[in-house]
């Protein structure tokens, strides 16, 4: 008796000490875990289909995570990612009406509109002084607003055009979808962003200490404009690949990303006091996020249960993940 | 005399609630302004603002009691549905008489509220992503109590709410008149004390005998207290039953109380919060009747209600941006207490 308690408490130990120091691979396990949970629930749901859409919609929270994991990293927090992304995507559609020609323009546009975001956001938290979390979602709350002023009724503007929803939806072998190219894009930008560029050296140095990181002199308030701009620009890009994706837009369409990335970046192991963190752990987290949404849709729960289930079980992963401390300790 | 007057003025100068007063005023100018001191002040538009905006007032209270113990609640609003279909459906579907369906809808907010008080107190889960995650929760309860609109409140019932007693004093703002009371009680007791306490430091707090985890939790007890009288207030004003509705009460409420010059913790009082929701009010009701006057006097001048919504919005905007001009003793308490309901949040921050 005693001897197994005590080797129980070595598992425990060595599970938590796993959860602990690589929460990105504890995130994939659990995602596969689920997966496979739900293929045994509902066998007739394990088709191409389901793997397709798993892996397009993983990419586009991976792609919406990308600027939430700069931003957190450097001890920040954007509200503003689904609010820009659905903006994005309502500009894509409005702009392009069906016609592939007026691809560039619309990403100039689309790009613009994450930039000046990305600015308001990063000089209001770092000029002004207001805590991220209040600001942002009152950015957010604005942009969401100015969307109505294009899409007036929540209607759909237009269509993104034909090649460039392709360019997304395409299926390589019935299962692989085309977005892994600009996954391919964005995974190398954030790479080469976070582990060799030094804004990503900075970053990681101004989350974990700001006054050390001033004290060796990094310009702390550029590197945390930068990652808010970084985060608008990326949230943009995916906003329009999203209009691609979803073909008929209407307004405030990805307001939800916002919150979904932001669980998805802290389950992947990235701190909300920044200076931790890895894209990898967001991408695992986006991946958590989707096979959940996907399970419970194959359980075919009716909607009620569905949402209650969908927060119970981010309450479990927020305690497993994100608990605070002890008031004790 | 006069030096106690100056006192006086000074000391409300330096008092957390002076940020929202002053914004407060300002909207306040603005819709007598716009709508002639006359017409504004008349029973009848004072009865329509009242009974228009009890239930984000009523919120917003609610929140600031939170705010000043520390933590927040984001699913409040979605709370407030809640509240509604339960006070709709038990009549309903159950024969049961309207005053016990409001008794129970408020123990139900209290249960809901104990569950968010758990995950936040006990559970130790950073508020702001529990509670959104209890929107999700709450938002499949309600749409299991009833899957559409419907319902209905008896003329009675709905027609107090509306009306004026003795000709001037709106049935609704005695809602909010109680509400303010029983705080103004509240807070003088122990219980009202350690909530400041825990609000500004849940360590010092617990090095002091007081129980931060216990209090907290009464703190979101007391909330859903209120968060139930003001879903009976959205249930009247309504005069029906929606279950997906007034969610986004919950970030509307906490940016009034930002507004109001509350920080997270242990600084300000709920009168902040009061200030910074009337100067969300105010704003809309002025910018709605401002955009009336201008279809009314410019021929062809034709304006969506989008606009509105933006422009209002960007007021809001602009006035969370003055608090921290006029406040720079908020900014720090907020700023501090933010990054402390953040910071706790991380096992693997102690690591790095």
């Amino acid at each position: 008796m005693q001897k197994s308690l005590k080797k129980d408490h070595v598992t425990v130990i060595k599970i938590q000490s796993f959860i602990k120091t690589n929460p990105a691979g504890m995130t994939f396990v659990i995602a596969i875990l689920l997966l496979v949970l739900t293929f045994i629930l509902r066998p007739n749901s394990l088709n191409t289909n389901t793997f397709s859409s798993i892996i397009l919609l993983t990419m586009l929270l991976s792609f919406a995570a990308a600027g939430q994991t700069l931003v957190l990293i450097g001890g920040g927090l954007d509200f503003t990612v689904g609010a820009v992304m659905s903006s994005a995507a309502v500009m894509t559609t409005f702009m392009m009406q069906g016609q592939d020609g007026k691809l560039l323009p619309v990403l100039g546009v689309v790009l613009l509109i994450g930039l000046v975001v990305g600015v308001i956001n990063g000089i209001s938290t770092v000029k002004i002084g207001l805590p991220a979390m209040i600001v942002t979602m009152a950015i957010s709350n604005l942009v969401a607003r100015a969307q109505y002023l294009f899409a007036a009724d929540g209607k759909s503007l237009g269509y993104a055009g034909p090649s460039f929803i392709r360019s997304v939806s395409y299926k390589f072998g019935g299962i692989v979808p085309s977005i892994i190219f600009y996954a391919i894009l964005i995974w190398g930008i954030m790479f080469y962003l976070l582990k060799r560029s030094v804004f990503g050296k900075q970053l990681y140095l101004v989350g974990d200490n700001k006054e050390a990181a001033k004290l060796s002199g990094i310009k702390v308030n550029k590197i945390i404009i930068l990652s808010y701009i970084f985060s608008g620009l990326l949230s943009a890009f995916a906003g329009m690949l999203g209009a691609a994706y979803m073909t008929v837009v209407s307004a405030q369409v990805f307001d939800r990303y916002a919150f979904q990335s932001l669980i998805a970046v802290i389950v992947g192991g990235t701190a909300l006091s920044g200076g931790v963190g890895t894209y990898t752990g967001s991408i695992a987290g986006a991946f958590l996020m989707v096979v959940l949404s996907n399970g419970l849709t194959a359980l075919a729960l009716p909607d009620p249960i569905k949402n209650i289930s969908y927060g119970v079980i981010m309450i479990l992963l927020l305690f497993a993940y994100n608990r605070t401390s002890a008031v004790r300790e | 005399m006069i030096e106690n007057i100056k006192n006086a003025i000074i000391r409300f100068k330096r008092s957390p609630a002076f940020t929202g007063f002053a914004l407060f005023g300002f909207a306040l100018i603005l819709n007598i302004i716009i709508r002639g001191p006359a017409v504004f002040f008349s029973a009848q538009s004072m009865g329509t603002l009242f009974s228009k905006n009890a239930p984000i007032i009523l919120v917003t209270m609610a929140q600031a009691v939170l705010l000043i113990t520390g933590t927040l609640d984001i699913s409040i609003g979605i709370q407030l549905a809640l509240v509604n279909v339960v006070v709709i459906m038990l009549p309903q579907e159950l024969g049961v008489s309207i005053p016990v369906a409001w008794l129970i809808g408020i123990l139900v907010s209290l249960a809901i509220s104990a569950v968010g008080g758990f995950l936040v107190a006990v559970l130790r889960i950073p508020s702001l992503l529990a509670t959104f995650a209890l929107t999700f929760v709450v938002m499949g309860i309600n749409v299991l109590i009833m899957n559409v609109p419907q319902g209905s409140v008896p003329k009675a019932y709905y027609s107090t709410y509306d009306s004026l007693l003795f000709g001037f004093l709106p049935v609704a703002a005695l809602m909010i008149l109680g509400v303010a009371l029983i705080w103004a009680v509240v807070k003088r007791t122990k219980f009202g004390k350690h909530i400041y306490a825990v609000g500004a430091d849940p360590k010092k707090a617990f090095a002091a005998g007081i129980n931060p985890t216990g209090t907290i939790m009464k703190a979101f007890l007391f909330k859903g207290f209120i968060t139930g009288i003001a879903g009976i207030a959205l249930t009247l004003m309504i005069a029906s039953g929606n279950p997906l509705q007034v969610e986004s009460y919950g970030l509307k409420s906490l940016a009034a109380c930002i507004i109001g010059g509350l920080g997270f913790g242990g600084w300000g009082s709920m009168a902040s919060g009061v200030y910074g929701v009337g100067f969300l009010v105010l704003i809309q009701n002025a910018v709605y009747y401002f955009f009336n006057f201008l279809q009314g006097t410019i021929v062809g001048f034709q304006i969506t209600s989008y606009w509105q919504n933006f422009i209002s919005d960007l007021i809001i905007m602009l006035g969370l941006l003055m608090t921290t001009v006029t406040a720079r003793g908020q900014r720090e308490a907020l700023k501090q207490g933010i990054s402390r309901q953040i910071k706790r949040g991380d096992k693997h921050a102690k690591e790095s």
